[in-house]
């Protein structure tokens, strides 16, 4: 079965840790994920400068991790990721930003790759809420 | 088309919970997650509204979340899911709408 996964909500949202449990969950099933879509504050997972407290999961670098280790196609919605300062270096450098913080493991890419996605795929599950 | 719905929010502080219930069709199934477990909580008018459903309609739940919250006495036609349960699940259904 070939899945895509959406994830709206923000990196301290439950939602977040839930969408990579269940990423992780369709590899080790033996499925295929065809493509991981970060969306509204669902972004600043793919941020490389968030800070977890050392008792909390680190959802961001595990997400990183994951889309790196998986070599899967991670894509940030770049008008979403602008907006919340989530930036690659081309970005940076267009808009005069001193620093870029995409994590390793994505880009940066418009809202019809989420589309694309949902057509390739046979299962969309999106992630937000609590 | 059998359609699996996915809540992630409590039933106790927005309409998504009540606005998914009537819309279930007898092939359709209810996936509570994170706060949405708390439908779950025994004497509560969520968790009575989740009883009075068609017996067809199935009710599921993610564990974690479930022992997240400590939530106990639950109804009787909720199937507890892991992950690789939730997985399981998603494929069985056409498709799968997130009430984000």
């Amino acid at each position: 079965m070939k899945f895509a996964i959406a994830l709206f909500a923000p990196p301290h949202s439950p939602a977040a840790r839930r969408a990579l449990r269940f990423a992780e969950a369709t590899l080790a099933g033996g499925h295929e994920i065809v493509r991981l879509f970060f969306y509204q504050d669902g972004v600043h997972s793919a941020s490389a400068n968030s800070v977890a407290a050392q008792d909390e999961l680190d959802v961001a670098a595990e997400w990183s991790r994951f889309v790196s280790a998986n070599q899967l196609d991670g894509v940030v919605c770049i008008a979403a990721g602008l907006r919340r300062g989530v930036l690659d270096a081309g970005e940076a450098q267009r808009y005069q930003r001193p620093a870029a913080n995409l994590a390793a493991g994505w880009e940066l890419s418009g809202l019809g790759q989420l589309h694309e996605a949902a057509q390739q795929a046979d299962r969309l599950v999106c992630f937000g809420g609590h | 088309m059998a359609t699996l719905h996915l809540l992630s929010h409590t039933p106790f502080g927005d309409s998504r919970f009540s606005s998914c219930l009537p819309l279930l069709a007898d092939s359709d199934a209810l996936l509570l997650t994170g706060d949405a477990t708390y439908a779950l909580t025994a004497g509560t008018q969520p968790a009575a509204e989740l009883e009075r459903l068609p017996e067809q309609v199935a009710v599921f739940a993610l564990d974690e979340d479930v022992q997240a919250r400590a939530l106990s006495a639950l109804p009787a036609r909720v199937q507890l899911l892991d992950y690789a349960g939730f997985v399981e699940l998603t494929c069985r259904y056409q498709r799968v709408n997130s009430w984000l």
